[in-house]
């Protein structure tokens, strides 16, 4: 089997789609390249290679020269296409061109090619015209997946409100009454003129009860929804671009923030104030109360009706939590209102649930029973959990792992083809994270956190994504493994994977197992039956490296499939482009896998919950 | 070089005019403002004399300097400091001495201007931002050759010394500063324990206060930005010594930083509720000098934290002294009332009780800040006569619990208030003195 000659680098012929480049004849070429490549002098023969990811462009008269070591500009290019490349010599392995899984890429090559401060000027000029260009259109294309799933535009509006109140001690019967006051007062508050909606990231304010009232001229209140986005600044790496500028490659924020303000001051002259002493025994009950209103804005919408109904929805809110805080308030112990959004099922809108603070989702189930029936929704899979809550596309994810980055790939073109691919949420794990130098060992236990951290964001566990050394001792507690097991550098498998979601999440899997890669591309059916009923990744192992199968694209016709593919081995930083333009999260054909291995596949079966 | 100190003529005037008996001192106080480059005194008072405590020449000192009362002159700083409108404070003392005491001056004064700097603050609800200039300024002036030596003490540190400064007249200095108006809407619920009531009041005061801080603030409709000038566009306005005048809105989140993510309400036990609840109208002025947005939002924002702090203080002082058995009590805090300030473009403002005369107010303007101001001069117009019926019904409408049981209705003229007003008058200074002494 051909492997690459470079030091810890895992190219090998079968298993990667890159090419192979000999060493040179010339000795004394060949100890610089055996140099490069990290080994020592003389210590290549005839049949070594190395694989066209060294080169930059992937043309081998370049020499070698990206390096995983050289962290700044390697780039694992796995393309090795069209017409850049000079002729292989005799001898070099060389795949054809756009060879089958591969869609050509351009971009990859084009960008590797930009990041080498080395090079022919002249040709690097050209490049750099291109890049931007292909950048572009890159970006709309992802710009338009996101708003082809959601073409409003949504207005959120946060802000906090003082809860307060007072229970007298010698009568417990006002108490309802006293907290149903409060928040009367509350809501009278945001019905006033003094309440503000003040944009983010812009100098608009608006008295959405005051005549609609506006600091920009511009934005009255017939004026359509979309213009207010011509006045908020997008953050853009540091530095500050108006979204004007933007416009052109992107439609802008899909958020518009809101923070809600009272104004203290009043415009009326005649002014007085007393002080007012009330003597006798209570209690002082007082909570910040957190107030997160979401208006889809679409159509005809105008400013006007988008404040008016966020105004409706703030009070609707209240009175939400009004309900909720009587109903579990012990006493004088309050429960802080919290509410969250959800976006439920083939369903645009957005549907807002209060929550008492400190009651975990297991002791919340009636709730979400009533929710679901309301909805009308199966009782098999959660949607009301607090993990279910809408995460909206203008938060990051404060833990720094990526979400869903499948979701930024283009679908391959298969005829025939339909898209069976994971539901939900799932973050990305793979090499080096948390600290944990894991290169070489660890890709199963990577492979098992994304698993894990699908089931955490589905809701069906409030378990934090388990660490190499938790997913050891759960194997040694289970009996499958001996102590020293745990701190240990050994590999696991997918039967591994499957004994570890069963103790720590009680989660079942099945095991599909195939004697031979190549038998994988038949498993078409039994895929994406899988995700079309359970929809969790799958972790596949067995005699070679483990990867996590996030979906198929299968033709019932021909038969053709496509594997959608979360690679562990990744080493690099959380970049998104990197990680999906070389192909670390990506279409495969069924080449992908060694032909010749066994497979071992761990399908997750989802618990019937909600 | 040292901090440059502009002064009004007028004080200039007024500092020439105070003599000394022989063999004695006369302190006052200089008062202004601030800016990031030089300081402007429109106003020096002299400290009012203490009739109480025998007098002065009944004990023998040794030296006239150890006559002056410390806490007499902190005292009525402070009581000033009430007077002022937002950006005009306290910047620091005079000191009038015979010759050959003018050595021992500096140190009498670095003295009184901690001691006046310590009393002041600790009123005070907000805290000095980074931009606030902690320099104090002191001038002692040579009762013989009339001969001024003008000083300064960084207040921010005990063991600094005397800093050289340049002091220079100059006439109508702050006839052109412009003035920002706004009403600021207060509705405050504050619960009290019995052990520690006037503590309690003053943490709910100083919750309050960080909001108003912390608030967004627009001058004319237009927010401030951090370093925007506020007299951009109008400056030649300014050149023709026409005094503008601003509308300021605060704006508030009622978030508390503070709080956290808690998962239930705070509860508090306690014995009783004290809700402040009105309208209050401030006022401040900000100098000519190329002012910053910033600079202004800050003098209103500290205004009306201050106007509030002091109605409430006062209150504090004399009525709630006597916690009667009542179960509900409604009490009117003064309301403020402007007075044009002669010799200078500003006005300055004082709290009159529901029972006093606008004579009331012109005593006090005599007594403390040593200003004869005509009765028409005392501008009553900007806050109402407390006006019973409407705060009885909101306290009905928004008061929680407590309002099903109905408030009885307190008369203006119910014997108990009377007698506190008077005797906030009447004993204003030497009551707290007497307090601050203990």
């Amino acid at each position: 089997m051909v492997q690459c000659f470079v030091a810890e680098c895992e190219h090998s012929y079968s298993k990667s789609q890159c090419s192979f480049f000999r060493l040179p004849s010339d000795r004394k070429t060949r100890r610089t390249w055996e140099k490069l490549s990290g080994r020592p002098p003389d210590s290549s023969n005839e049949n070594s290679r190395i694989c066209s990811c060294h080169f930059m462009g992937g043309v081998k008269s370049a020499g070698p020269s990206l390096f995983s070591w050289d962290r700044e500009r390697v780039s694992y290019l796995q393309a090795s296409d069209n017409g850049v490349k000079e002729e292989p010599e005799e001898k070099d392995i060389v795949r054809p061109q756009g060879g089958p899984g591969r869609p050509t890429n351009n971009l990859s090559l084009l960008i590797a090619t930009l990041d080498t401060p080395e090079g022919d000027e002249a040709v690097e000029e050209t490049t750099v015209h291109f890049k931007k260009e292909e950048m572009e259109s890159a970006d709309c294309l992802i710009a338009k997946m996101v708003h082809t799933e959601n073409n409003s535009l949504i207005f959120r509006l946060r802000g906090v409100l003082e809860f307060s109140c007072q229970l007298d001690s010698s009568n417990e019967t006002q108490g309802q009454s006293a907290i149903s006051k409060s928040f009367q007062t509350l809501r009278t508050r945001v019905s006033s003129e003094s309440l503000v909606f003040s944009v983010c990231s812009s100098p608009v304010l608006l008295w959405p009860n005051k005549s609609f009232h506006s600091t920009v001229e511009n934005l009255t209140e017939g004026a359509p929804y979309r213009d207010i986005q011509q006045y908020i600044e997008v953050e853009d790496g540091g530095s500050k671009k108006s979204s004007k500028k933007k416009d052109k490659k992107d439609t802008g924020p899909s958020v518009v923030n809101l923070k809600l303000l009272l104004e203290v001051t009043e415009s009326g002259d005649s002014a007085s104030l007393s002080l007012c002493t009330v003597t006798k025994p209570q209690h002082s009950l007082k909570m910040p109360v957190c107030v997160d209103c979401v208006f889809s804005a679409s159509g005809q919408d105008t400013l006007g009706s988008v404040c008016s109904g966020l105004v409706g929805s703030l009070c609707n809110q209240l009175s939400d939590m009004e309900e909720v805080v009587l109903k579990y308030r012990k006493s004088t112990s309050l429960l802080v209102p919290q509410p969250f959004h959800f976006q439920l099922p083939e369903s645009a809108g957005l549907v807002t649930v209060i929550y008492p603070a400190g009651v975990p989702d297991s002791q919340l189930l009636a709730v979400r029973e009533e929710l679901h029936e309301k909805y009308g929704l199966p009782s098999d899979r959660p949607c009301f959990r607090r993990a279910n809550a809408f995460h909206f596309p203008d938060e990051a994810y404060k833990d720094g792992y990526l979400r869903n980055p499948h979701t930024h790939l283009n679908t391959p073109n298969v005829e025939d083809a339909k898209l069976y691919v994971v539901k939900g949420v799932y973050s990305y794990h793979h090499y080096m994270q948390d600290r944990v130098d894991d290169n070489g060992w660890g890709c199963a236990y990577r492979s098992l956190q994304t698993i894990c951290s699908w089931f955490q964001q589905q809701g069906y566990t409030d378990r934090a994504v388990p660490t190499h050394t938790e997913i050891q001792q759960a194997l040694v507690d289970v009996g499958d493994k001996e102590p020293p097991f745990v701190g240990s550098r050994q590999w696991i498998g997918s039967i591994e994977v499957q004994a570890v979601l069963n103790q720590l999440l009680g989660v079942t899997s099945k095991i599909l197992f195939v004697s031979r890669g190549s038998e994988l591309a038949s498993k078409g059916r039994e895929l994406a039956n899988h995700f079309d009923t359970m929809g969790t990744p799958i972790m596949i192992g067995g005699g070679v490296l483990a990867h996590t199968i996030l979906g198929v694209a299968w033709s019932e016709i021909s038969g053709q499939i496509r594997f959608l593919i979360l690679d562990p081995h990744y080493t690099g930083g959380e970049d998104l482009q990197t990680i999906t333009e070389k192909g670390w999260c990506g279409w495969k054909g069924p080449e992908f896998w060694d032909q010749n291995a066994y497979y071992n596949l761990c399908l997750p079966q989802i618990p019937k919950t909600i | 070089m040292g901090r440059g100190y502009t002064a009004e003529e007028c004080v200039e005037k007024y500092l020439t005019s105070l003599s000394a008996a022989a063999g004695s001192c006369v302190t006052g106080l200089l008062i202004g403002q601030s800016s990031a480059q030089k300081d402007f005194v429109v106003l020096a008072v002299k400290t009012p004399h203490r009739e109480s405590e025998g007098s002065p020449g009944g004990r023998r000192v040794s030296s006239p300097l150890d006559d002056i009362d410390e806490e007499w002159v902190a005292e009525h700083a402070r009581q000033v400091s009430r007077m002022l409108p937002g950006g005009v404070s306290v910047l620091g003392l005079f000191l009038i001495t015979p010759p050959d005491l003018s050595k021992e001056a500096q140190n009498t004064l670095k003295k009184l201007i901690f001691a006046v700097d310590k009393y002041i603050c600790k009123s005070r609800l907000w805290d000095l931002s980074e931009d606030d200039v902690t320099d104090r300024v002191t001038l002692h002036i040579c009762s013989k050759t009339r001969k001024a030596v003008c000083k300064t003490f960084d207040v921010k540190d005990p063991k600094c010394s005397a800093k050289p400064a340049d002091w220079r007249y100059q006439s109508g200095i702050s006839f052109s500063w412009p003035v920002l108006n706004c009403s600021v809407r207060v509705d405050l619920q504050i619960p009290v324990t019995d052990s520690s009531s006037e503590k309690c009041i003053k943490d709910g005061l100083r919750r309050w206060a960080k909001q108003i801080e912390a608030g967004l603030c627009l001058i004319n409709g237009r927010q401030t930005s951090d370093d925007s000038e506020l007299l951009s566009g109008s400056r030649k306005n300014v050149k023709t010594s026409q005094q503008l005048t601003f509308r300021a809105q605060i704006l508030v989140s009622e978030e508390d930083p503070g709080a956290g993510q808690r998962c239930s309400a705070v509860v508090q036990a306690c014995s009783r509720s004290v809700s402040v609840r009105g309208t209050v109208h401030c006022r401040a002025y900000i100098h000519s000098n190329k002012p910053r947005t910033r600079h202004a939002a800050q003098a209103i924002k500290r205004d009306v934290v201050d106007t509030v702090s002091n109605r409430v203080e006062m209150l504090l002082e004399d009525l709630l002294l006597n916690e009667g058995g009542n179960d509900s009590e409604q009490q009117d805090l003064p309301r403020r009332v402007f007075a044009p300030l002669s010799g200078s473009g500003l006005t300055v403002c004082d709290y009159m009780f529901p029972d006093e005369t606008p004579a009331d107010v012109a005593e006090r303007f005599k007594e403390l800040l040593d200003w004869d101001s005509a009765e028409g001069d005392i501008d009553t117009s900007m806050e109402a006569p407390a006006c019973r019926s409407a705060p009885v019904l909101e306290a009905e409408d928004r008061c929680g619990d407590e309002a099903s049981q109905p408030v009885p209705p307190v008369s203006p003229t119910e014997p108990v208030k009377k007698q506190n007003s008077t005797q906030y008058y009447a004993g204003m200074l030497s009551s707290n003195v007497n307090k601050a002494a203990e």
